[in-house]
């Protein structure tokens, strides 16, 4: 007991003797454990931000009636739908999203005809919170509509002059709608060409209560899962098809594993020359101890203890550079994340055992290797300073 | 004297020596490997989300859904003024056909394209243009098509039809028939699931529509829209437009394509272009943090070492000053000493980093990067700059310490 107090006496001593020594190695050591914090926290939130980011690229799955078939068209052209309408219950549907747990975030839209003067013209009824969420692409002039109001595609407004503000009277096939132009969308896409008002006005306009003809889906899942989800909610739907959106979701896929090998790269790079700088600055303040150890071997120091009293003075020099490091990468990852993508960094807890280790590894890496030369030395040739 | 003492200053002490020039090495290494790639990633992701498909669609602007673009004019869409932006485009035809085969008989369209064309511009190099460029998510279960006869039919069509690869299936357009040989089916999940693609010839003289397009699809590099960039160019004034015409906006690369195609309007996908603004934004601005990070780290890195290391020179220092150097002679031997090892230490340093970039690179985005030229001298000079404002602070202290109480110990 008496010893050990002896030993750890001796670490502190030494530590505070050569103050301006000791605070140079924990600022180095901080450093680079803050480095292994705040990349390691970076990195993890990345993949989960830029998930999100890519959901703007839209609907990763569709849910259509099984006997209907798709719209026609590429791009941004739309032929119609060539087979005759068939309809997903809303009911239904909304059931089997809720009963198979998905993660999802979802649009239900009814295209239909109203005929408004000599014309038929192609609406989509749909709910525009929705719309805004699963969306956030479309340009709009003019404002969200309230009830009794309706956006416009911007080719069809050019077409049929219509202008912000304008009412226009359609007729479906069960009633009469009145609606004023509150804005006028431009996507590029075939929304252009479409008139959306809200979907239960048109489930009543055309007599269809409670149907539909398209779900869209957004999905938080990567990889197999999309698919496995896209399975799963078939069962519950045997009414229905549900497909893959190919486009955004493969992509998806790619660009996220590419954003990851990146960050884990950069990582690895910075933490291994960062890392090496430290080792290198530990053992230059080792080898230049050694008058130090001469002495100490000298007046009967064994290597065991020796190596004890420098070791235990590396892990005490580690263990608080780690602690300083891991609170000052966590702010710099919460910088990084909040100013990028305003969002707080997510709390991972086994960083801070991460942060530790990097850090204790580094000191005991950068005292142990050039002790073990330093050893090799004749205590006599060290003390004459030879 | 002043060279025998740097020469002996680093044979005596070889081991000293090697740690600081590895510190000096390490940083410059991770200096010149994150701004090599730094430049890089933006374009490299751009390239990487131009995959998510084609952002500027041209129809014509005559009537809605008629009309037709000129095929003669598609090759100069690679001589505008944002050529090197646009990395593929790709023409369709579209016209409304019976199709027949083993007895079903199923309405549907039929899409002539270019799969993978070799275009041949005069003035520029020639390049491959065609759905296999601007749509890469494209699952094609057999192969693309070869010859003019063949197709490539969507998967929910083939379903209908019962198709497979290497079945024959008629298309029949106002009385005139073509037979086509399903080289593959093709699943997206999207309206490319009904159609029905062949080569562009083939649907022309199918439909009679010789020499005429009905839509084209161009994938383009562009930067974010900013506040400027959504102003609207017909209230710009001219040096304003100017500037909005000399920036990769995805509305100026639409102008800029559209002036070229005559009877055209070209229209951004707004769904695609601004995900891929912001989300190229948001990218650049992490690997931005992320380098000063790694320039401030390895910065300290460097210096602390360089402190480390004179620092424990201070008998040597009080020695020189006993046997008369001047301070002047003593920061000589020592900034000597330092721009010595930090010019090997950057050299080597830049050697390195230019490897890690490469590799990095090459993992990620399956290319090659090259450094730019004036990474050399900046890693270099700031090798040195760095290490010398790590010296600076231990130099003056050991220049004024009296000579005599460091020599008693």
């Amino acid at each position: 007991m008496h010893r050990r107090r002896w030993l750890l006496q001796l670490v502190l001593r030494a530590l505070a003797h050569r103050r301006g020594r000791t605070l140079l190695l924990l600022a180095v050591l901080a450093m680079a454990s803050s480095l292994a914090t705040a990349l390691g926290i970076v990195s993890f939130s990345m993949e989960k931000r830029v998930a999100e980011e890519v959901r703007k690229y839209g609907a990763n799955l569709i849910v259509i009636p099984e006997t209907a078939r798709l719209d026609v068209g590429s791009g941004g052209l739309n032929f119609g739908v060539i087979a005759e309408p068939a309809y997903l219950q809303q009911q239904q549907v909304a059931e089997a999203l809720s009963r198979s747990a998905l993660k999802a975030e979802r649009s239900f839209h009814l295209r239909g005809a109203l005929h408004w003067k000599d014309a038929d013209l192609m609406v989509d009824g749909v709910n525009f919170d929705d719309i805004r969420r699963l969306f956030p692409w479309w340009q709009l002039k003019g404002n969200w509509p309230a009830a009794g109001e309706t956006v416009v595609g911007h080719d069809l407004a050019t077409r049929l002059g219509l202008k912000l503000g304008d009412t226009m009277e359609l007729a479906g096939k069960a009633r009469m709608l009145r609606l004023r132009v509150s804005g006028i969308v431009t996507s590029g896409g075939e929304e252009d060409a479409l008139l959306f008002l809200a979907l239960p006005e048109l489930q009543q306009a055309l007599g269809l209560e409670g149907q539909l003809t398209l779900v869209r889906l957004m999905v938080t899942a990567g990889g197999d899962s999309l698919k496995q989800s896209a399975a799963a909610l078939q069962q519950l739907l045997p009414a229905a098809k549900v497909n893959e959106v190919r486009q955004t979701a493969r992509t998806s896929e790619g660009l996220l594993a590419k954003v990851k090998l990146l960050m884990i790269m950069v990582t690895a790079v910075v933490l291994i020359s960062a890392g090496s700088s430290v080792t290198g600055t530990m053992s230059t303040t080792v080898l230049e101890r050694g008058k130090e150890i001469g002495l100490m071997k000298a007046v009967g120091g064994t290597r065991w203890e020796v190596m004890l009293i420098f070791c235990g003075e590396a892990a005490l020099l580690g263990v608080l550079g780690g602690l300083a490091g891991y609170l000052l990468g966590s702010a710099i990852a919460q910088f990084i994340t909040r100013t990028v993508f305003s969002a707080s960094a997510e709390f991972i807890p086994w960083i801070a055992g991460v942060s530790l280790a990097v850090s204790l590894f580094l000191a005991l890496l950068g005292s142990i290797g050039p002790m073990i030369s330093v050893f090799k030395l004749d205590p006599v040739r060290s003390l004459r300073g030879e | 004297m002043l060279f025998r003492m740097l020469k002996n200053s680093f044979l005596k002490r070889p081991k000293a020596v090697f740690l600081v020039f590895l510190s000096i090495a390490m940083g410059a290494a991770v200096a010149t490997a994150f701004l090599g790639i730094a430049g890089e990633v933006s374009h490299k992701m751009a390239l990487e989300l131009r995959s998510y498909g084609a952002n500027i669609l041209l129809e014509p602007s005559a009537v809605e859904g008629g009309g037709f673009l000129r095929e003669e004019d598609l090759p100069k869409i690679k001589t505008v003024f944002w050529k090197y932006n646009i990395t593929g485009f790709t023409p369709y035809l579209f016209g409304v056909a019976e199709f027949s085969a083993g007895g079903r008989r199923e309405r549907g369209v039929v899409s002539g394209t270019w799969f993978s064309k070799q275009l041949e511009v005069p003035g520029e190099g020639s390049s491959v243009q065609g759905i296999k460029g601007i749509a890469p998510w494209w699952e094609v279960q057999g192969r693309w098509p070869e010859a003019a006869d063949e197709a490539i039919v969507g998967a929910a069509l083939a379903r209908r039809l019962k198709l497979a690869p290497g079945a024959e299936v008629a298309a029949l357009v106002r009385g005139r028939s073509q037979q086509f040989r399903v080289s593959g089916i093709v699943t997206t999940g999207g309206f490319e699931e009904e159609q029905l693609f062949a080569p562009l010839v083939t649907v022309q003289e199918l439909l009679q529509q010789q020499g005429k397009v009905s839509r084209v699809l161009v994938s383009a590099l562009t930067v974010p829209m900013d506040e400027f960039g959504k102003k609207d160019p017909a209230l710009m004034t001219k040096d304003e437009f100017e500037k909005w015409y000399c920036t990769a906006y995805v509305t100026s690369i639409a102008k800029n394509v559209e002036e070229v195609m005559a009877g055209s309007r070209a229209k951004p996908i707004w769904q695609i272009a601004s995900a891929e603004g912001a989300l190229l934004t948001k990218l650049n601005s992490v690997m931005l943090l992320l380098t000063l990070l790694a320039l401030g780290a390895s910065a300290t890195a460097v210096s602390t070492s360089l402190m480390a290391s004179i620092a424990e020179r201070s008998p040597e220092i009080a020695l020189m000053k006993a046997v008369g150097a001047d301070r002047f002679q003593i920061t000589a031997i020592f900034i000597g000493e330092t721009l010595i090892i930090s010019v090997c230490g950057g050299v080597v340093g830049y050697l390195i980093g230019d490897q890690l970039a490469e590799l990095i690179s090459r993992l990620v985005f399956n290319s090659t990067i090259v450094s730019p030229l004036w990474l050399f001298p900046t890693a270099l000079i700031s090798a040195f700059v760095v290490a010398l404002a790590g010296s600076v602070a231990p130099l003056r202290r050991a220049l004024l310490i009296e000579p005599v109480r460091v020599l008693k110990g």
